[in-house]
């Protein structure tokens, strides 16, 4: 039975890596064929069955005057949007949140959870919803295809992710953390900032992977609220797409899309693994 | 070191934790009470009778819907916690769990800009009491449960300036040897430091044994102030006489037959109270299990009753007895010969505690 078990649990795992790893080999792989290896056979092993070019990566960083596509700037455009609005949002979020974990909120029937499941609604709403408000409210105030523009928008969207990770998270402070350190002497804000956010990294690293993963991979509102002078990375790769679809460079472009994401992973998981909420209180 | 311990005034304090409601429900009913420099007070009551409240209110994490709170005179009700230099042990271990033991000790005299040398001196006097000295250096997430109440109780102790430490059922956590010792300590720290120390908690013999004073409350009342002794002996209502000692005081619904004595169904039983101002000649009398003496033959003061159980707890025997309705407890001598059967039960007048709508005369 024990036999039985093992036996099924690693067939599992080794189907379900096979299933993740699947397509990045493929990426990889085609990533370095050119139209000829895609298009004439079926083909899998470099120098065997087809030579390896990096043409598909080159056209990336190629400018459009000598038939590149030129996705440098669109990427770092991205990582600037996406750090700058992951950033404000955190900020912003994390108090908001310690607010509304902390002090009773009333203004006519709302109440604190009312006020969190404001802030969460905004993600229930179809983004189509809102396209149209934050097209007219960006050309009204003349941030329309600037990423100023953007990282306002971005806010928008990141800002309820924080808040609804750190209040859940703040709510399992038990506020006694918060009276130790006020009859220790801080003031409120010595409290919070020398006391509870220490204890609170965990929270912030999983809310600030939420938002880094939310805010790169949108496409949509980059895509709306952008034209010719600025662009995002996700627009720039389905841009990239035309009559002759350029199976490698869309691959290398993917792969170099996902990996600032693989990176944040790795990096999380180990700072989460160590086991940083065992023990805070108790 | 400058003397800032004071005298704390709690002047016609209440509380509710809903004072806009039409019907606001009081957590603390209005009292006031004084808390005098250096003494050792327990606060001793059930679950939820507003200990806590009590505690915060002082302490000024809850500020109180009435009243007025004094440190030596002067006025600290609006003052917010951090600028009333108060001490206060939560019932559960907080530790700042990024710090290490030493930081966690450290934090409060940190916070106030003591020195470098000071700080050190604090900790390693403070550890060495509570025998924490060779963790300093670990991370305080890596320590035990009750390694970390002692950090809380440190972080309490380790300011010699405060007004006071009040404690919030400290020991809960920690098993019961260590708990003997430290509350040992904690005398101990008072008797050296002069530092005003008030203990929460519900277990009577941790009050009993740890405070000059004690405070019982029930309710959000405040019932009797007083010596352990006049606690046991003299309880201000029959919720103190069934709260305090183990077993509950014995009492009897009775009724008044003459000046100095009751009726307990037409047992005459003389007391040392003046009942003949008593409105209402239906009251109770209280005695206390350890005064109930066993009586040779039946005579003044005496109740027969049927013996029908004894229990031996090794240093007494515990006697239970009915007579009629009632039941009677008796703490006996072990060495005591008795057997279950008719037993004569001695009263005496001066052990007699008589109440009249639960409280006493």
């Amino acid at each position: 039975m024990e036999k039985l078990y093992t036996f099924l649990k690693y067939t599992f795992i080794t189907l379900w890596t096979v299933f993740i790893v699947a397509p990045f080999l493929w990426a990889v792989s085609t990533s370095f064929k050119d139209f000829q290896s895609v298009n004439s056979k079926v083909t899998y092993i470099p120098w065997l069955d087809f030579e390896p070019t990096l043409e598909g990566w080159r056209v990336l960083v190629k400018s459009p005057a000598r038939g590149g596509v030129d996705i440098v700037e669109p990427y770092f455009n991205s990582i600037f949007v996406t750090c700058t609005a992951s950033l404000v949002s955190i900020v912003l979020g994390t108090l908001a949140a310690y607010a509304l974990s902390r002090f009773t909120f009333k203004a006519g029937f709302v109440r604190n959870n009312d006020i969190t499941f404001f802030f969460i609604s905004q993600r229930i709403m179809p983004p189509i919803v809102l396209s149209i408000p934050f097209f007219i409210f960006l050309s009204t105030i003349g941030l329309l295809d600037s990423l100023l523009g953007l990282v306002v928008v971005y806010i928008v969207l990141l800002m309820p992710i924080a808040v609804w990770i750190m209040v859940d998270f703040f709510n399992r402070v038990p506020k006694e953390l918060d009276e130790t350190a006020l009859i220790d002497g801080c003031n409120p804000y010595q409290a919070f900032y020398k006391v509870v956010l220490p204890n609170s990294i965990p929270g912030l690293i999983v809310a600030g992977m939420f938002c880094i993963i939310f805010g790169w991979i949108d496409f949509f509102f980059a895509f709306i609220l952008t034209f010719t002078e600025v662009q995002l990375l996700p627009v720039k790769v389905v841009a990239l797409n035309s009559s002759i679809t350029p199976w490698w460079s869309l691959s290398a472009s993917a792969l170099i899309s996902v990996a600032p994401l693989i990176i944040v992973a790795f990096v999380v998981e180990r700072y989460l693994s160590k086991g940083n909420l065992s023990g805070a209180l108790k | 070191m400058e003397q800032i311990m004071a005298k704390i005034d709690l002047s016609n304090i209440s509380h509710s934790y809903n004072p806009n409601d039409a019907n606001p429900t009081y957590a603390l009913n209005p009292f006031s009470m004084t808390w005098e420099n250096g003494k050792r007070y327990a606060i001793l009551g059930p679950s939820g009778c507003g200990k806590t409240t009590m505690l915060n209110i002082v302490s000024g994490l809850v500020r109180p819907s009435k009243g007025k709170i004094l440190f030596d005179e002067k006025d600290v009700t609006n003052l917010i916690t951090e600028e009333r230099n108060i001490a206060q042990v939560f019932q559960f271990p907080v530790i700042y769990s990024t710090m290490t033991v030493y930081d966690n000790l450290a934090f409060p005299l940190k916070c106030r800009n003591f020195s470098k040398e000071k700080i050190d001196e604090r900790v390693k006097s403070v550890s060495d009491t509570l025998r924490l000295s060779s963790f300093l250096n670990l991370p305080a997430r890596k320590l035990t449960a009750d390694q970390k109440q002692l950090i809380s109780l440190g972080r309490g102790l380790v300011r010699e300036d405060v007004a006071g430490v009040l404690m919030d059922e400290p020991l809960t956590v920690i098993d019961p040897d260590l708990k003997f010792r430290l509350r040992r300590n904690l005398k101990e720290i008072n008797e050296q430091y002069k530092t005003t120390l008030v203990y929460v908690t519900h277990d009577q013999n941790e009050a009993m044994t740890f405070a000059d004073n004690i405070i019982v409350m029930d309710q959000g009342e405040i019932v009797q102030v007083g010596l352990p002794k006049d606690l046991f002996e003299r309880p201000k209502t029959t919720f103190v006489g069934y709260f305090i000692g183990s077993p509950a005081m014995n009492i009897f619904e009775s009724e008044v037959s003459s000046e100095y004595s009751v009726k307990i169904n037409n047992i005459e039983i003389k007391t040392n109270s003046n009942l003949s101002k008593l409105k209402d000649k239906n009251v109770k009398l209280g005695i206390r299990s350890e005064f109930i003496n066993v009586a040779e033959k039946e005579g003044e003061n005496t109740i027969k009753a049927s013996l029908t159980r004894v229990e031996d707890f090794g240093n007494f025997k515990l006697l239970t007895a009915n007579m009629e309705n009632f039941i009677i407890k008796s703490k006996v001598d072990r060495e005591l010969p008795i057997s279950i059967g008719d037993i004569n039960l001695y009263i005496p007048p001066e052990k007699c505690c008589v109440y009249e709508n639960e409280k006493l005369i």
